[in-house]
Formats: structure tokens, sequence, C-alpha cells
């Protein structure tokens, strides 16, 4: 009973301010759809937008197209993100990769990457591997440039530490180097799963084939459903955050030592 | 030398409150600081003396008792008080004379008489020739020079110094001490120096105020009657430091530091 | 006024002191080997490439040699076919940026300089900026339809996110030491103002506004593609249509150059205005 005390006079000590934009929108909204005030097939009713998100989770379309949509986003992040991992530990760590490769890749990644979309899709087509490879790219850039920057900030009296210690070069990385940078890897990371989340929406809008979030709502437009594309504005608002937050949990959880501000 | 510059602690009493607790900070402080005196406050760290400093200049005000400058109470900042800080918290963004010029702000002077005294004050610090450089192009010692120019700069009646040279190495240190002992003979104004550094305390100070810990108060106040301009070799020195060296017994740190609280925009990552 | 003291000569910084002719000459040779260094890779590339196409180990239609694509961007240049879509596509951007800046910098001046604005703002304006603009076209086309103001509006959202955090963040981050210094000298609000908050804020603001760009930029292209006849990421989804590789890929340099003249030019600008901040903050 106490306990349930507590929590309600943290819940009266919460900020509610932030609340009253959001609830005074839907209400306007709400107001708006019920009297007519605007061009009904413009605008859903939030009750039409509810019907067409119970519908879609009922009839399990909606619950197909999130298991694609998120494994798709997966597996190009965990290529990417790899593949940045380690491109970003080469150049960090050797001076010769980082004169030879650098330059090229910071050209290249200037490049917009819905850019690549037209040439994938020569070349790989429009089905998983294309979507997955382009995933992939959105991932790899700030992981790599995360990655290199992290590993180039590494402080040298901690490296002289590690010298005085005779550590051997692997001690070195792994016991110096890696976790000196890993604040800074932690937040590639994390852009990387941001991009991915929009990557994965611009393969399923730019390469239309199969089941997913991006697919629905395309349909849904050309269909003239806005139940159904608003529906998918807010999954894709909602997978975003849900992604975000896992992301700053494993954040903390890792990177306990690290006085945030510091 | 004018007259003005005496301030007075009566009764001062200074609490926080953290979480529902009450922590007393300073407790029953009673100081009287003559015109032109300069005065030492040496203590542990935790002592308050930081503290004491920041309600004789008027940052905070949430106090008991009374701070009294030639018998008016203190109410906020006011330009009859300078500060000069641990760092030296010079604006990265503008020169070293601009620096100063920060102080002149609100003052009356017509933008000649400005530039007059800024100069003035710049040389005074020994930084003749430097006015045009930033913050960046300066070493820890130029900085904090220019940071007691600022303070000084629109003639205040005191001139509160917060460990000024307490992230300096010891030779700049030992440097910018005699140009201290200097400058407040020339301008002959009342200062107060807060130290955790016995030594530049006992050779800066006409007196020194030591205080303790937990709550803060004033444990003892030691006169330091050799006259100006002091050696730093002089034996009399040395025993009065040794005098306040014994007051001092053997505090240990036992709290660990508490995580420094942050606008968590490291959080904020998007796309576009 | 007593007579000015010397100087200690550990007192003056290196940096004062001028630079040596010697140094300038190491500098710049090392320069050039940097620059050598990073030839030998895209060279090594375009040589394999062109060997590549030249004995037809690739189908052209799926690699281009280089050589075609160099002609194919001379001919887009000559034709005046390159710089009427890149002068449409410019001004979608300059009119998208222009807006989303302006707004943003309102946005996070507001919120950072007035706590009780942000409690209302901010939690909304998180949540809505989490949604990528690519989660909005399809219904910006439903609301707005498929014309100029849906692609200004997805190029503005794009650029008004960074710009709003950055002058949130640059103000919101001033040191409270500043603040207090400003107090000892009795400043107003408007000295406050001109003297602390705005040069504090700048490199914040500045670094919003690099973002914003390049994310505007960015939007363009992507919005262009989805939807266009016309600018350069039309020009792009034409030949992609047409099979027409080796205009898809000089499209792909063009994109990639415009995104560094735009990078590059705005580090420029920031090195060269706010020389200041070497080692402030």
């Amino acid at each position: 009973m106490s306990a349930f005390k507590t929590r309600l006079q943290a819940l009266g000590q919460r900020d509610f301010r932030g609340l009253v934009l959001p609830l005074g929108l839907i209400l306007a909204w709400y107001l708006i759809s019920k009297f007519n005030l605007a061009n009904s097939a413009i605008l859903a009713s939030p009750y039409e937008v509810w019907k067409e998100g119970y519908g879609q989770i009922s009839s399990g379309a909606f619950a197909l197209d999130l298991v694609h949509s998120v494994s798709r986003n997966l597996g190009g992040f965990v290529v990417g993100g790899t593949a940045g991992l380690i491109l970003g530990s080469l150049l960090g760590v050797s001076r010769w990769a980082d004169r030879l490769i650098s330059p090229s890749f910071n050209t290249i990644k200037s490049i917009a990457i819905f850019a690549w979309i037209p040439l994938i899709s020569v070349w790989f087509g429009m089905g998983e591997p294309a979507k997955i490879i382009f995933i992939a790219i959105a991932a790899f850039y700030p992981t790599t440039i995360n990655t290199y920057e992290g590993i180039r900030s590494v402080h040298r009296d901690h490296v002289e530490v590690a010298r005085v210690f005779e550590f051997s070069r692997w001690q070195l990385f792994r016991k110096v180097i890696l976790p000196s940078a890993s604040p800074q890897i932690i937040t590639g990371i994390q852009l990387a799963l941001i991009y991915s989340w929009l990557a994965t929406i611009g393969a399923e809008y730019f390469l239309k084939s199969g089941h997913g979030i991006a697919n629905s709502m395309i349909d849904g437009r050309e269909h003239f459903n806005m139940g159904s594309v608003l529906f998918g504005v807010v999954v894709v608002g909602v997978v975003g955050a849900i992604v975000n937050q896992l992301a700053f949990k494993l954040e903390k959880h890792l990177l306990g030592w690290r006085n945030r501000t510091a | 030398m004018s007259a003005l510059g005496t301030l007075d602690f009566k009764n001062v009493k200074k609490q926080y409150h953290v979480k529902g607790e009450t922590l007393d900070v300073l407790d029953g402080i009673n100081l009287h600081i003559k015109p032109g005196e300069f005065v030492s406050i040496v203590g542990s760290s935790g002592c308050g003396k930081s503290t004491l400093l920041r309600l004789a200049i008027g940052l905070d005000d949430d106090y008991q008792g009374d701070i009294l400058l030639d018998g008016a109470r203190i109410k906020g900042t006011s330009l009859k008080r300078g500060i000069v800080f641990q760092e030296h918290r010079l604006f990265p963004w503008l020169t070293v004379e601009q620096n100063v010029g920060l102080a002149l702000e609100n003052s009356t002077l017509s933008s000649n008489e400005r530039a007059k005294t800024i100069a003035e004050h710049l040389e005074l610090v020994g930084l003749k020739g430097f006015e045009k450089a930033y913050p960046y192009q300066l070493s820890g010692g130029m900085s904090q020079r220019v940071a007691i120019a600022r303070g000084l700069v629109n003639r205040p009646e005191i001139l509160l110094l917060d460990e000024p040279f307490g992230a300096l190495d010891a030779l700049t240190r030992a440097n910018l001490q005699n140009e201290l002992q200097r400058i407040w003979q020339t301008e002959g104004i009342t200062m107060i120096l807060v130290t955790h550094d016995v030594e530049e305390a006992v050779l800066l100070g006409d007196r020194v105020v030591i205080m303790e810990p937990r709550p803060g108060r004033i444990k003892r106040t030691v006169e330091v009657d050799v006259p100006h301009p002091r050696q730093r070799a002089d034996l009399r020195l040395a025993a009065i430091k040794d005098d306040v060296l014994s007051e001092f017994g053997h505090e240990h740190d036992t709290a660990l530091q508490p995580a420094a609280e942050g606008f968590g925009f490291k959080d904020y990552l998007f796309a576009w | 006024m007593s007579t000015a003291i010397t100087l200690n000569q550990s007192d003056i910084p290196a940096e004062v002191s001028a630079k040596r002719p010697s140094q300038w000459r190491q500098k710049t040779g090392q320069k050039l080997q940097q620059i050598l260094w990073a030839l030998v890779l895209p060279l090594l590339v375009l040589g394999l490439w062109q060997i590549t196409s030249a004995h037809e180990w690739v189908s052209p239609q799926i690699l281009p040699p280089p050589s075609l694509v160099w002609q194919t961007l001379t001919e887009l240049w000559q034709s005046g076919d390159l710089t009427s879509n890149l002068q449409i596509s410019v001004e979608r951007v300059a009119y998208g940026f222009g807006v989303g800046t302006v707004v943003g910098l309102l946005l996070g001046a507001l919120m950072g300089l007035s706590k009780t604005v942000e409690a209302y703002l901010f939690p909304t304006f998180k949540a809505l900026s989490q949604i990528p603009a690519l989660g909005w076209i399809p219904l910006l086309i439903m609301v707005v339809g498929i014309g100029e103001s849906m692609k200004i509006l997805v190029i503005a959202k794009a650029a008004l996110v960074p710009v709003t955090v950055n002058t949130l963040q640059g103000i919101r981050n001033i040191p409270p030491q500043f603040a207090e210094v400003a107090k000892v000298y009795r400043f107003n609000t408007r000295q406050l103002l001109a003297k602390v908050v705005i040069p504090a804020a700048l490199p914040s603001l500045f670094t919003g506004i690099r973002y914003g760009l390049t994310h505007a930029w960015l939007a363009l292209v992507t919005v262009e593609l989805l939807a266009s006849s016309e600018g350069i990421g039309f020009l792009m989804v034409w030949g992609r249509q047409l099979f027409q590789l080796d205009l898809v890929l000089a499209t792909v340099v063009i994109i990639g150059a415009v995104g560094l003249l735009i990078d590059q030019s705005l580090q420029w600008l920031e090195t060269h205005f706010l020389k200041w901040r070497r080692v402030a903050f």
C-alpha cells in the first residue's frame, strides 16, 4: 500500500506540461473531423486511424509487416555495423590504412546514400539482398566514422601507461584503446540504428517488393486510405523510438563508469 | 587612500538543503575587515571559505545574518565589489582587452576613458602588448593576470580573490603572489584572499583567518605583523606559517564525489 | 600606477611567436605526400574498372566504363541539362533550408531561453523529430499533393531538427560560470544576450546550420528520387528507367561533388569565423 502511495506521489511530481500540446492537437483533430471542417478524404478521424490499426493488427497483416521490416532492419544493421567496426578499427590503428583509404572513404561518404538506390536496383535487383545491402550502407558510415574517431582520440597518457607496463599490441588494443574509444563507438552504433531504420523505410519505398511497414503506407496512399498512412507514420515513429530506447539502455549498462558530463 | 572598503560579517549562517536534509555550511561567522586591509582565509576543502566569498560578492543571497560594506547590507552583485575566480573565466570569444572591458559595460566612463583605464590596468598586471590576444593563446598565469585586471578595472572598493592561483604551477604562482602584493600596495584597496596554501596566506595577509569544516566556522585569527613589501624567505613569516599549519589536523575525505548532472543532450540523436 | 614588470619567459606560449619558413616547407611536403597517398586507391579502382569494361567482363549495361561516364558528364554539361536541373535542385534546397533554419532558430532560442516553453514544447518536438522526414512523405503527398510544397516541407523538416536541437543545446550548455561573470558586472538582459548568450552559443548554432544544410541536401536527393519531374534526382531516376547506367553514375558523381562542396565550404567558414574556438570549451 505504501509502495503504491510513493508511486502515486512520484506521479504527482512528474512534469505533465509536455502532454498539453499533443493532447490539444489530438482534441483539435478530433473536433475538426467530427464536425467535418476539412475534407474527410484528406483528414481521417482519430477513430478511423484506430479502426485501421486495430484491423491491421487483428488480421495479422501488421505482424507480418513488422516482422519483415524489423528483421531486414536488423540484418542490414548487423552487416553494416560489423563492417564499419572493422574498417573503423583498421583506419584508427594503422597509419598506412588511414592514409590510403580515409580520403576515398570521406569522398564516397559525401554521396547521399539514397543516390545508391538506382545502382543497387540494377546490380542486385529489387529483392531482399538489395534492401539489406542498402540498409547496411546506411549503418556502415556512422559506425566507421565514430570507431575511427574514438580510437584516434584515445589519450596518449593512457597509451603511455600501457607502454610502461609493457603491454603487447593486442593487450594495448583490448585493454586501453577499445575501452577508451567505447563511448564514441557506442554513439556510432546508436546512430547506425537510427539510420538503418530510416534506410529500411527508404528501401521499402524504392525497392517495392514483399511486405513491410512502409510498403503498406505506400499502398495506403495509392488507395487513398488516410487511416492506413497515419497508422504507418505512428508505427514508424514508435518503432524508431523503441530502437533508440534500447540502444540507450545498452549504453547505460555498458558505460556506467563514465560520468556523462565529464 | 580612501577610507571606503570596510567589510563586516555579522553572525553569518548558511545552510544547504539537499534532498530534505539540512547541511550547515557556515555558522556564526563574525569578521571585521578594515579599509585597505589584506585578509587571507585558509582552511581545508569543504570548510565553506569559497561559499563565504560567494556571499560577499552577492552571487548567493540566501543566508542568515548580515554582510555589510561600509555599513550598508549588501544585496546582489555590485560594481563596488570585484572578484577573481579560481578558473580565470575569460570569455574565449573576446580578446584580452575586450575581456577586461566587460567589467566596464555598466560604467559611466566615456569610451576614451575606458580605453585608457583598460590599457593602464593591463600594464599594471604586466600584459602590455597582449591586448589583441585571445584566451587560447595565453598561458594559465597570463589568463589569471587578465582576470585580475578585469577585477580591478572598475576600481572596486574591495577585491575578493577565490583561490586565484590554485591551478598554477609553483613558479608562476610565486611570481603572481609578488605581483599581487605590489598591486595591492599600489591600489590601496581592501582585498580578501581565499586559499588553501598557507604560505601564500601568510606571505600576503595582514591577518590570516583559519577556518574549520562541518559546519564552517572561524577557528582562529593570526596577525601577521610583518611590514610590506615582504620577502618570501623572511624567518618571521616561516614561524607564523608553522603556527598556522599546527591548526590543521589530519582530516581525510571520506565521501565519494557525486556524479554531476548534465542536460542529457548526448541522448539526442536523430536522422533526417 | 607603477611601472610594468617583465614577463617570465615561460609565461609566453609558443603560438605567439611566428613560424619559421623551413617549417612551412616541411608542411607543404607532407601535404603533397598525403595527396599522393590518397590518390592511390581511386586510381587503382578506376584502372581496374576501365580494364574490366574494356574486356567486357561485365556487360556495359551493368557497368559502363569510366570513360563513358565522363563523356556523359561532359555532354550533360554542354547541353545545359546539368545546369538547368541542378539549378532547380539548388532552389528547392535553398527554400527548404531557409524555412527550416528560420523556424529552427526561433524554436531553439525560445526553448533555450525559457524553461517553461521547453517544458511544453520539447517532448512533442522530440517525439515528432524521431519520425524521419521520409516517414512523413506519404502523408504529405496526400495532404498537400505531390508538388513543390511537399518537397520544400520535407527538406525544411530535415533542416529544422538539427538547427533546433543545436540552438537549444548551445544556449543550455553555456557554462554557468560565464553567467556569473555577467552577474558580477551587473549585465542587463540585452547585455547578457549580446555579450554572453549569443557568442557562447554561436559554435553550436553553426554546427546546427551545418548539419541542417547537409540534411537538407540528403532530403532533396531522396524526395526527388521519389517524386519529381525535374532536378538532379530526377535525372538519376530517368537514367535508371532508360537503363542508361552511365547517366546514373554521372549523377552520382554530381550529387557527391555537391555534398562535398557543401561540407567543405561550411567547414572552412567555421574555422575562419570562429578562430577563438580552438581550445575553448
